[in-house]
């Protein structure tokens, strides 16, 4: 709503409001003063002259403005200050520091403009002045945070730079260790099969006098059969890490594939009388390479009855939740257990092994912890000895 | 991008063949310093302005800090403009450290520079032992403070211009609101140089005649620096105007004007 023009203001006594220009000008709560366009000091305002503490007399006609700056000011002052008010006729906000007459300083914001008379030619600056002893405060504070960001973001950059090249140094190291992998479990399979092979001949044409020679031959076989096992397991992991390399992620449905893996262990299982309870009905798929997914359900399922608790039957549940934008798949068994006190921090290391009274590899667990790095998850481990173990797989939305 | 471009070349004036006027402008602006002045010479004279690469409408993006980590590579900037006109014997005209740029091109090429004019001139900002600069390091410490405490009002309209989109219809608004600002980042830099910059040994190699107008009331360049300069450069004449403030060419161009008219050749070429 704006005032009718020609309403009548409101009673009051204007007398009141009227100011005395002269009063206003020496008192008012602001510097005012004027100088030539070369700088020269004219008039200055008693408010002016009592930041200052200086005497009239002491700086018309005797002074220049710049000269009531600081050094620093000066310097800005009559380098860009006065080509843009003699050239623009205008300077705004200039921040700068008065220096009293008693050296201590007054933070000051300046803007000036120049007056010209009628033909154009620079008559008078007129110049005001704001204390700005606060504020400058305020701003200096807020420079020295810039300031702080601006180094805090340049040593980020470098960080990151820094995180870059490790990764990348990683990227190029993983790759030379699956090419090592894949090399190793390649050129010792042959002469291994060779020895295995000649071994089997050996002991079917000699004859030993040692009573001994019957157990050593049987050490033999195992340590054989150790080796193998070993470059299956290495044979395996260069396997499974080539197939991701080649099978685009997709989702899986989980139901088919898991009865599919069961079904594979059917002959285990059935010798153990185990019993699988599958429910996924919360998430019924799950993104990633199918053959990585056939890996990881085929290693958890077999653990679980490789490290049945002896007199148990075993039971393996696994299931499917959702967990905020994750999904989480749970194989649950109720075998031996982990002591997760001594081996957690070894947990997913390749060839590392639990239980040396059971046959394994020590593959199964590095796999899957691969499988799921690799789909962007990560592995939550419940388990008690003797009582069972609960593997949670988390995969991203 | 051309040197005409880098340093944003503007020529006006009497045509090719006149005698022609170059003027360097100094810290804290950019060419439009001479607006009051550089029209009384375009009648007789062609007239180049350039903006130092860092300053006005000059290619910010060429401010390489170590290449411009001295005025060397001001004045070889100054000299690749010259040679893109195909300009020799000039007369050269630089403001405070603009005229220090220019001695440093005159000493490197003398056959493009015929004529020097030094307005407020200093060659070395700090005193040093029985030299006296004007200013002691803490002096120029506090201009620093100033630059940053005037960061805010340096940087507020700059963004528009470095970006230049050439096609927008406010981009005339947006220059006269940018007029003499700079980035913050190089006024800085060019600061440093400036005022830590120590030039005297290379007066002794300047063979070009040269006008020193000195302001007798200069806040930043004290009388004696005038008297020093006058005799370390062969074959200079003093000239003190009696005029106020470290820009003579702005608080009183008719008198500078004339003071440099007369120490001219004739323009007639």
């Amino acid at each position: 709503m704006t005032p009718d023009a020609e309403e009548p203001l409101p009673e009051l006594d204007l007398r009141l409001t009227e100011e005395n220009p002269e009063d206003l000008y020496e008192h008012a709560p602001c510097g005012y003063c004027s100088c030539l366009p070369d700088g020269t000091l004219v008039k200055l305002n008693a408010t002016l002259l009592g930041w200052l503490g200086y005497a009239r007399e002491e700086l018309v006609a005797r002074q220049a403005l710049a000269q009531l700056l600081t050094v620093g000011g000066r310097l800005h002052f009559e380098t860009h200050g006065t080509p843009l008010l003699l050239l623009r006729g205008q300077v705004r906000e200039l921040s700068y520091t008065l220096r009293r007459k008693d050296g201590t300083a007054l933070p000051v914001l300046l803007s000036a403009v120049l007056v010209r008379d009628a033909d154009g030619t620079p008559l008078v600056v007129r110049v005001t002045l704001f204390d700005i002893t606060e504020r400058r405060k305020y701003e200096q504070e807020l420079l020295r945070t810039r300031a702080l960001a601006e180094e805090r973001g340049a040593q980020l950059a470098q960080a990151n730079a820094q995180l870059t090249a490790q990764n990348e140094q990683l990227l190029r190291t993983n790759a030379d260790l699956d090419s090592f992998v894949y090399t190793a479990s390649h050129d010792l399979k042959q002469p291994i099969d060779n020895m295995t092979g000649l071994f089997e001949e050996f002991k079917r044409t000699a004859t030993f006098a040692d009573p001994e020679a019957a157990g050593m031959v049987g050490m033999f076989a195992e340590a054989l059969q150790q080796i193998l096992g070993t470059i299956s397991g290495l044979a395996e992991v260069v396997q499974v890490q080539r197939q991701l390399e080649e099978v685009a992620a997709e989702a899986v449905p989980l139901q088919p594939l898991a009865e599919e893996v069961v079904r594979s262990l059917q002959p285990q299982a059935t010798d153990a009388g185990a019993e699988f309870e599958l429910d996924f009905a919360a998430a019924p798929a799950l993104r990633m390479a199918r053959p990585g997914a056939q890996s990881m359900f085929y290693n958890l399922f077999s653990n679980a009855l490789r490290y049945a608790q002896p007199g148990r039957r075993p039971r393996v549940r696994v299931s499917t939740a959702r967990a905020g934008t994750s999904t989480v798949l749970t194989v649950q068994d109720n075998g031996r257990g982990i002591d997760l006190e001594r081996h957690r921090r070894h947990l997913f290391q390749l060839f590392r092994r639990f239980h040396p009274e059971v046959a394994g590899s020590g593959v199964g667990l590095y796999l899957v912890h691969r499988l799921v790095l690799q789909a962007g998850g990560r592995i939550e481990v419940e388990s008690a000895v003797g009582q069972g173990t609960a593997f949670r797989l988390y995969f991203p939305a | 991008m051309t040197a005409l471009e880098r340093n944003n070349v503007t020529v006006s004036g009497a045509g090719p063949g006149a005698q022609t006027v170059v003027f360097v402008h100094g810290f804290g602006c950019d060419q439009q310093m001479w607006r009051l002045m550089a029209p009384a010479f375009e009648e007789h004279y062609q007239v180049v302005l350039l903006d130092l690469v860092g300053a006005g409408g000059s290619d910010l993006v060429a401010y390489d800090p170590t290449r411009y980590a001295t005025l060397d590579a001001h004045a070889a900037d100054v000299l690749a403009v010259l040679e893109a006109l195909e300009l020799r014997g000039v007369v050269l005209v630089g403001h405070s450290v603009g005229a220090t740029i220019g001695v440093l091109a005159a000493a490197q090429e003398p056959a493009r520079v015929a004529r020097l004019v030094l307005v407020a001139p200093t060659p070395r900002f700090l005193n040093d032992d029985g030299y006296i600069g004007g200013f002691e390091p803490a002096d120029l410490e506090e201009l620093f403070g100033a630059l940053d405490d005037n960061y805010l009002t340096w940087a507020a309209d700059l963004a528009p211009v470095v970006m230049g989109y050439p096609d927008r219809p406010a981009l005339a608004a947006e220059l006269t609101r940018s007029f003499c600002r700079t980035d913050p980042v190089i006024a800085r830099h060019f600061a440093r140089v400036t005022f830590w910059s120590d030039h005297r040994a290379d007066l002794a190699r300047v063979r070009t005649p040269t006008l020193i107008l000195q302001s007798a009331r200069d806040a930043l360049v004290p009388l004696a620096v005038g008297t020093y300069l006058n005799q370390h450069l062969r074959g200079s004449q003093l000239l003190v105007l009696n005029t106020l403030g470290h820009c003579p060419h702005l608080s009183a161009p008719q008198i500078t004007t004339t003071a440099i008219e007369q120490f001219l050749p004739s323009p007639v070429g």
